[in-house]
């Protein structure tokens, strides 16, 4: 049983495994199989951002979806004073910049990491050829994506809803 | 206002220039690498394929250059025969070959003397000088093939080269998005991305087709008895590459063969209806897969880059002729779908966008 361990321990890849852990736990990916979660793993991209390097900046074209592995990103936009308001700060495990994977689009805010963090990049050519390539994968992140979508134009219409009418 | 983004393109234009201008000093040095490159390109998603399954890249690797070796001393231990046959074949017609095509130029050669209207020692000079220069390229025929020596070394030599980067795998540009700085580094990899997508299906659609010619009208020919089935396979194979010539190159090769071997223009017909076959199946299976998302070029860009790329860079240029070009036309679209969008050229406007949420 423990040659049977090693030999898998030995065949298989640790990094890879690790990744495929983590993206399992994301709900963007939770449909997945091992080796559908190991497809997606091979079109992400990692990059190490600095405390207080820049993502992306308001105005800027998106083409990614950030995931953030470990540390900490903030959302900011500038307010009417031209000083940045904060409207988030991102937590391990959460993802931001996905309506870049559906259209490209200036970006609605500013993303900075604060502490030393890990971001994967999901690029919307990537998933497009994962759509080509793997169907069922690019159903399903899409899919989630489109009910992300909805939960938050429902959120968006009920907030519009519950404002008081303006008479005429 | 957000802060303008600056591409700062020309330091980037003038990096680019200097690395095309070395580039082109060393390309003699650089070949097997990049031969090697290429390979490992093309290889690369077999190897990606069983890697998703958590499998190490490393073992992956080395398990794929054993199958390798084992499947082609397989192969060569099948064909060995065939091919050991032909080549004694060849090399003992091949003075019957040249006495009967000298026959053939001297009959000709007559015909045209009295047919022509020019006197008949203007004419047998023009025809000589004609004759002259077939036989003299016959004649450095060996010298050229001898001068392919180097590139046949590098058929040893980039299978080692392509085993490191089959090994690191996209490590590499792991560590270049690293370094790049961090505001381009979304832009850069999507262009990346895009590009990648385009040449990877071209590469190994073209790669695909002619090893499917190949395999196709070597036992096409085989069945049909032709001499010379794995050459003129090779030939067909070969220049699949290029658009309109190719599909002819084999077949006449084939049809010629054919008529001198048995004496008769039936067999001919038969090699070329064998051919037309291939092409038809070709056109009906492969190239609906191959085409799909792939960069395709008009004949006339794909013959100046060959002459361009042969004329410039030698054999290295002739194979990465096309290659480069679908490059720049990936470039170039990409880098229209990059300014069409930054500058909000092509907004995307549903139909039903003014339909209350329900």
């Amino acid at each position: 049983m423990d040659a049977l361990k090693a030999l898998t321990r030995w065949l298989t890849d640790p990094a890879l495994s690790k990744r495929k852990k983590f993206l399992s736990g994301l709900d963007l990916f939770a449909d997945l199989s091992g080796s559908e979660l190991g497809r997606v793993a091979q079109g992400l991209h990692a990059r190490t951002y600095r405390p207080g390097e820049v993502v992306f900046v308001e105005g800027d074209i998106g083409r990614a979806l950030f995931i953030l592995e470990s540390g900490s990103v903030e959302l900011t936009r500038r307010g009417a004073d031209g000083k940045p308001v904060v409207l988030y700060a991102l937590k391990p495990g959460e993802f931001f910049g996905e309506m870049a994977l559906l259209e490209s689009l200036p970006r609605s805010a500013t993303a900075t990491a604060t502490e030393t963090s890990r971001l994967h990049l999901l690029y919307r050519s990537k998933l497009e050829a994962l759509l080509h390539a793997e169907p069922r994968v690019g159903a399903a992140i899409m899919g989630h994506l489109a009910r992300l979508l909805s939960a938050r134009l429902r959120r968006a219409t009920g907030a519009l809803a519950s404002l008081p009418v303006p008479h005429a | 206002m957000p802060e303008e983004r600056r591409v700062p393109l020309g330091p980037a234009l003038a990096v680019l220039a200097a690395g095309l201008y070395a580039f082109y000093r060393l390309h003699e040095a650089l070949t097997p690498f990049v031969l090697a490159a290429a390979f490992a390109y093309v290889v690369n998603p077999v190897v990606s394929y069983f890697e998703a399954r958590g499998l190490r890249r490393a073992h992956l690797v080395i398990a794929g250059y054993l199958a390798g070796l084992a499947l082609g001393y397989a192969a060569y231990a099948g064909i060995k025969t065939v091919l050991v046959g032909e080549t004694e074949f060849l090399n003992a017609n091949a003075p019957a070959y040249a006495r009967q095509l000298q026959a053939f130029v001297l009959s000709e050669e007559a015909k045209l003397t009295r047919t022509l209207p020019l006197p008949p020692a203007v004419a047998e000079r023009a025809l000589g000088a004609a004759m002259d220069t077939v036989l003299q390229r016959v004649q450095a025929l060996p010298s050229q093939i001898f001068g392919l020596v180097p590139f046949l070394l590098h058929a040893l030599l980039v299978p080692f080269i392509g085993f490191f980067f089959l090994l690191d795998g996209p490590a590499g540009f792991d560590g270049l998005i690293q370094a790049a700085p961090s505001r381009y580094v979304e832009q850069a990899v999507h262009l990346a991305g895009d590009i990648d997508v385009s040449l990877g299906n071209y590469l190994r659609g073209i790669l695909i087709a002619a090893a499917a010619i190949t395999i196709a009208s070597f036992a096409g020919l085989l069945t049909l008895g032709v001499d010379n089935a794995a050459a003129i396979a090779l030939l067909a194979g070969v220049t699949s590459f290029m658009p309109y010539l190719g599909a002819v190159v084999g077949a006449l090769a084939g049809f010629a063969m054919a008529v001198y071997q048995f004496g008769s223009l039936w067999a001919g017909v038969k090699v070329l209806i064998l051919f037309a076959g291939i092409r038809l199946a070709d056109e009906i299976l492969l190239e609906p897969v191959i085409a799909r998302h792939s960069v395709r070029l008009h004949p006339l860009v794909f013959l100046l880059a060959l002459i361009v790329g042969g004329e410039t860079f030698g054999f290295l240029g002739l194979v990465f002729a096309i290659p480069a070009a679908c490059i720049l036309k990936a470039l170039a679209k990409v880098a229209w779908a990059w300014y069409a969008s930054e500058r909000g050229l092509a907004p995307y406007a549903p139909s039903c966008e003014a339909v209350p949420y329900t």
